[in-house]
């Protein structure tokens, strides 16, 4: 393999990685808070992919604007759809079993991705599309920017891949910024320490839950439509493997950690290029190499926790003593 | 099912050592020094108090005389030989103890609770389990009246089919000595046996410390109550922002004026006693 | 079903007022309403249903198109029979209501309920053929002058039911029944519940078992308020040895009154589905390791099973006989067990849920994958193995068919017997290990871990052995399925794409069933079976309802249907401490305790 090669796979890993991370952030943070897997957080992520959709195919003027400008609308309607899924969710369905013993709410949460996801799987409309042979609705096509990808010496780089990459840095600093500077953060902060304390001291942790999911779920339309972007489609069960792999991406970089969360995703997204491009590169596993793709998430998984199981940056979660 | 794990010689040489031997104990949670060099030694059927202001370091020193914690440096030797490193091998080695907050199996029966504790005397497994052969129903047998013994033993055999959850809180504090006895340890901690008690269920865990000794147990007690640890205790060592400051027996602590000055407060004398440091 | 507060006689509004005042409420009204004496109300009841007995016999439609053929007079038909049946059953619940003789242990906490669940069973299912009749055949036309019978024939017992005040008391301490009578009747029981259960397997078309599923529901809770469910429940606790065998005979009864194949396939996959569910009942019912990817051991088993089983699309060319398939079946799930468990039981529970279900995903893909081009050959990819012999124990050969005792055995009639010694089998081990030493280590581990280890308890090796203790039944199973369906697919063992048993499905049926019960899995995946299965129409929805059932089970009754005792307590402990609290204020001198030994 060349160093070009190499590199392309690595650029390839980082915006992928940028992805997952920015996906993670929402997993990394209620988790950090709350100790809760949100399981349908994959598929707040589909519903902000969806989001974004719907006002370009249902906003017929959108449609006609360059697609440059009309992503600003696509990430407004992306991002109501996904917090309001993700606000809905807490309220209804998480809050009540605050108390209850730590299954019931994961399984609320593998319930409450189920219906969400046949929610759009049932009701979106395809317009053009048909069934495929195994009987699901075809992926809707989202738009995608026109134009030769950059050539950075050699490396190629697609548009939407530059453009995943610049939002998921807007993303992170702004994390960064409001989780150090602002009130809100620091209660944040507070809250996935010492809840009861935090609750002491005054801070509205409903509120501070709240806002947490909003986050996340923002992070995760963003995503969403960065995926759209690259791959042309948003389908009703982008959420599911997306999902797995981003919370593993969390668990890597360090639970409870928002940096932990990019920069697992990266770490991933990396690993997953690299190793599916190893395999390519020999001719006696020349085919496997996207087949097994999904699985080195895992194997990744497996050995970070093995020998590292805090995380590679420090996992941050409150003891639930 | 017995407790020794050395013989003869060993043995011998562990009494004159004591039964435990913390020497050194140092514990750092990144920058913070938790417990620092602390020594303690603990003989055969002594019972030793542990007391300090909150935040001494005391709970600390005990997770790392029962493997919950690693100390950063120092030794605990139990009967002689090296505390081994998990908390479940500790307590098969002879060390039991009681938690801060009430940590019982709050779903579990009383005496499915005391029977847990005697889990490490006990081999049987899966397939002694699915077989239930005669070893398997005699050792059933065995755990289930030495759980009623003790039940007993803490009068609290009445409650042996009622959950554990649905006890009164002073039964709950028994169950969890019960519990902690049911392994048959050499030595047994009590973090903290008399929070939120009133004076009577405080005299009466006295009494029930004292009915332990009597069994053969050496004892170490954390408390915030002076009066009990005072009547109580052949020994007293006071912590303070981890450092052992002074040990000795109970008058000798008291007079101490570093012990008023860090922690009595006030001289103590028998009317106007209220240096009681409530739980907290 | 549970512990509801007594009844205050009105659904909301201001409290009615001691003396009566120009202001009528809600409250007042009902109680005015119910002056009717209780005798007029009984009476209304008795002749609701009796006439909606009568109604059966009359057409309820005058095309023979409605399926079940409710067009024949004289003669029940179709949906008909249901009601027939709750009628019959209502009018028996009726003595001890009119309080006669040896009916009284009907309804030890008050016949009201019981009364007003099985009205409420019959009309409800009756009105929902009727409805269905009219929306079916376009236009209430098709409604005769029996279908007007049966609609006001089943309203008179429901408001009669309602009419009637609650009655809801404590029950009377049970008469200690002879032993032998103890056993008739846990046998009676069992026998009714697998009846019941047949009729639904073997409804053959969905109104009808839609109409079923109404009518059980109400009068499943009538049943249960009226205490006779706890009764029974005691007396199969105290006759353990009694219920195992009734259960055993009921379930062989069952394949042996089946005319043909056709419903053993269902009752086959139910079996199937049931025994791994038990399986995972270990695994997160007692050991608490929340696991997300469990059919993936069921794959290991049918995979191992069928690549040695001599079919001609495996690799391996070679044909062991099944007691050998078995043995290497389990051992193999067991050691997938230990490999997947020992990295992730170290983990946080949370995380053990996320890492299962990768390994799940691997396995798929896995298994997928081995097909010579992304892999080495090993599993043949996505076609699978296919071709797999069926099985052949000690000359038995069951794909053949046999007689056995009067009765014919197709190839699923024959699996089923295997099925249910595999069932029992598990069964087996998980009563044993559950009140033993290991049972309460494991439920030590799941309430605090950190205080099991400090009972001496190793933790992870206890997690490692429940791990792998699941992974090996569900290769037993797995190695019986692999013959069953004659091939081996990587997607028949996924998440939740494929028809249960699938991993979210098993995790649901252990869940909402009752975890760390038997009947609770058991009831659990019978349900997940049928339902979808029934409900053919629903299927585009089915993962919608499933995705709602379990958000609403979790909000509403997290125990499951069938709770352990445990169980409930955890989760209602402030509606229990209330209504402790009540009691104790109430009680007062009386000498009881709260919480007394069971």
């Amino acid at each position: 393999m060349t160093s070009t090669e190499f590199l392309q796979l690595v650029t390839n890993g980082i915006v992928q990685g940028a992805m997952y991370g920015l996906i993670a952030i929402g997993y990394t943070m209620v988790y950090g808070i709350i100790q809760l897997i949100n399981f349908a957080h994959g598929e707040i992520f589909m519903f902000g992919g969806f989001g974004a959709l719907a006002v370009y195919l249902w906003i017929p003027p959108i449609q006609h604007l360059p697609l440059i400008a009309a992503l600003p609308f696509m990430l407004l309607g992306g991002v109501i759809a996904s917090v309001l899924i993700a606000v809905a969710a807490e309220r209804f369905a998480y809050r009540p079993l605050r108390n209850a013993p730590r299954l019931a709410p994961l399984i609320t949460a593998i319930g409450l991705s189920f219906v969400l996801q046949q929610l759009v799987f049932l009701w979106f409309p395809q317009p053009g599309g048909g069934k495929t042979h195994l009987g699901v609705n075809a992926p809707v096509q989202f738009p995608s920017f026109g134009g030769k990808p950059f050539n950075l010496g050699g490396v190629l780089l697609q548009r939407a891949d530059l453009l995943t990459v610049i939002v998921a840095v807007i993303c992170m600093a702004y994390l960064a910024y409001f989780v150090a500077k602002t009130r809100t953060g620091r209660a944040m902060q507070a809250t996935a320490q010492d809840p009861d304390t935090a609750r002491l001291m005054g801070i509205n942790t409903d509120r501070v839950i709240v806002i947490a999911f909003v986050l996340g779920a923002a992070f995760a339309a963003v995503a969403a439509i960065t995926y759209g972007l690259r791959f042309g489609q948003v389908t009703f069960d982008m959420g599911f493997s997306a999902g797995l792999k981003a919370f593993t991406a969390a668990v890597l970089g360090g639970i409870g950690n928002v940096y932990g969360a990019m920069v697992g995703g990266v770490v991933l997204g990396i690993a997953e290029q690299v190793s599916s491009g190893v395999l390519a590169s020999y001719h006696a596993t020349s085919q496997w190499g996207t087949a097994w793709q999904d699985v080195w998430a895992f194997v990744l998984l497996i050995i970070v926790l093995l020998f590292r199981p805090q995380g590679l940056l420090g996992e941050r979660v409150a003891d639930r003593a | 099912m017995t407790t020794t794990t050395e013989t003869g010689a060993q043995a011998a040489a562990a009494g004159a050592a004591g039964v435990l031997e913390a020497r050194g104990v140092t514990m750092r949670f990144g920058g913070l020094t938790a417990v620092d060099g602390v020594d303690l030694s603990v003989g055969d059927r002594e019972i030793v108090g542990l007391i300090g202001p909150n935040g001494a370091g005391k709970t600390t020193f005990f997770n790392c005389l029962t493997g919950l914690y690693v100390p950063t440096s120092g030794q605990v030797r139990y009967k002689g030989a090296l505390l081994p490193a998990k908390p479940y091998k500790v307590t098969q080695a002879g060390i039991a103890r009681t938690f801060q907050n009430i940590r019982l199996f709050a779903n579990m029966t009383v005496l499915e609770n005391v029977m847990v504790g005697r889990h490490s005397r006990v081999k049987e497994g899966l397939f002694s389990a699915i077989g239930r052969g005669p070893r398997y129903r005699a050792a059933e047998r065995d755990s289930r009246e030495n759980a009623h013994e003790l039940l007993d033993f803490l009068g609290i055999g009445r409650h042996s089919g009622s959950l554990a959850r649905n006890l009164p809180y002073g039964d709950q504090r028994k169950l969890e000595i019960a519990r902690a006895m049911a392994s048959d340890p050499g030595l047994i901690l009590l973090d903290e046996p008399t929070a939120g008690m009133n004076p009577q269920e405080t005299r009466a865990t006295q009494e029930v410390v004292f009915k332990i000794r009597e069994r053969g147990l050496a004892v170490v007690v954390i408390e915030h109550d002076m009066r009990f640890i005072f009547g109580l205790c052949d020994r007293v060592a006071v912590l303070v922002q981890g450092r052992k400051l002074v040990e000795g027996t109970p008058e000798v602590v008291r007079a101490d004026e570093r012990v008023i000055a860090a922690y009595l407060g006030t001289p103590v004398d028998g009317a106007a006693d209220d240096s009681e440091g409530t739980a907290s | 079903m549970g512990n509801d507060v007594p009844e205050q006689g009105s659904t909301a509004g201001p409290a009615a007022e001691p003396t009566a005042g120009p202001t009528v409420t809600t409250e007042a009204r009902l109680a005015e309403a119910r002056r009717v004496s209780p005798s007029a109300a009984k009476a209304l009841v008795t002749v609701g249903a009796v006439a909606s007995l009568a109604s059966t016999f009359l057409a309820w439609t005058w095309t023979p198109d409605f399926p079940g053929d409710l067009s024949v007079t004289g003669y029940p038909g179709g949906n008909q029979w249901i009601t027939l049946a709750v009628s019959a059953l209502l009018l028996v619940a009726l003595g001890p209501a009119y309080g006669v003789p040896g009916l009284r242990w009907l309804a030890p906490r008050g016949h009201v309920r019981l009364l007003r669940g099985l009205a409420l069973a019959n009309l409800v299912s009756t009105w929902y053929v009727l409805l269905a009749v009219a929306i079916e055949l376009n236009g209430i036309a098709n409604w005769v002058s029996g279908s007007w019978v049966a609609a006001i024939a089943t309203l008179l017992p429901a408001a009669g039911s309602f009419l009637l005040a609650d009655d809801r008391h404590e029950p009377a301490r049970a008469r200690p029944l002879p032993r032998w009578l103890q056993v008739a009747v846990v046998f009676a029981a069992i026998m009714l519940a697998m009846l019941v259960t047949e009729y639904g397997i073997t409804t053959g078309y969905t109104e009808e078992f839609i109409g079923f599923a109404l009518a059980i529901g109400f009068a499943a809770w009538g049943l249960n308020s009226s205490g006779v469910l706890a009764r029974l429940t005691d007396l199969t606790a105290q006759n353990r040895a009694a219920t195992s065998v009734s259960a055993l005979v009921a379930a062989l009864v069952f394949v042996f009154i089946q005319n043909s194949d056709a419903y053993n396939t269902i009752a086959d996959d139910i079996v199937i589905f049931a025994t791994v569910a038990l399986g995972l009942n270990i695994v997160v019912g007692l050991a608490g390791l929340l696991d997300l990817g469990y059919v993936a051991f069921l794959g290991v088993g049918a995979y191992t099973a069928a690549l040695v089983s001599g079919a001609a699309s495996s690799r391996f060319h070679v044909a062991y006989p099944f007691w050998a398939q078995l043995v290497l079946g389990i051992f193999v799930s067991m050691v997938a067990g230990v490999i997947i468990g020992a990295p992730t039981l170290r983990l946080r529970g949370d995380y053990l849920a996320i890492v299962t279900l990768g390994f799940g995903e691997i396995f798929r893909i896995a298994v997928n994958n081995l097909n010579g081009a992304s892999g080495p050959d090993l599993t043949n990819g996505p076609e699978g193995i296919y071709g797999v012999p069926d099985l052949k124990l000690f000359g038995y050969d069951f794909g053949q068919q046999h007689q056995i005792l009067g009765t014919t055995f197709g190839k699923f009639g024959n699996y089923y017997l295997l099925l249910l010694v595999a069932m029992a089998i598990v069964v087996f081990i998980f009563t044993r290990v559950n009140d033993s030493r290991l049972g309460r280590a494991w439920v030590a581990i799941r309430e605090d871990e950190t205080a099991a280890e400090a009972m001496g308890i190793h933790g992870y090796r206890f997690k490692l052995l429940a791990f792998g203790l699941g992974a090996s039944l569900a290769g037993l199973a797995g190695t019986i399925n692999a013959h069953l369906l004659n091939t081996v697919t990587p997607d028949q063992y996924n998440f939740s794409a494929s028809a249960p048993p699938n991993s979210a499905f098993l995790l649901a049926a252990v869940v909402l069933g009752g975890m760390g019960t038997i009947t609770g899995p058991l009831l659990g995946a019978a349900l997940l079976y049928l339902v979808p299965y029934k409900l053919q129409f629903f299927n585009n929805k089915q993962l919608l309802l499933f995705g709602l059932a379990l958000i609403l089970m979790m909000r509403f009754r997290p125990e499951g249907v069938v709770p352990s005792r445990r169980r409930q307590l955890e989760f209602h402990e402030d509606q229990i401490a209330e209504a402790e609290a009540q009691q104790v204020a109430a009680a007062g001198t009386q000498g009881q305790e709260a919480g007394a030994a069971a």
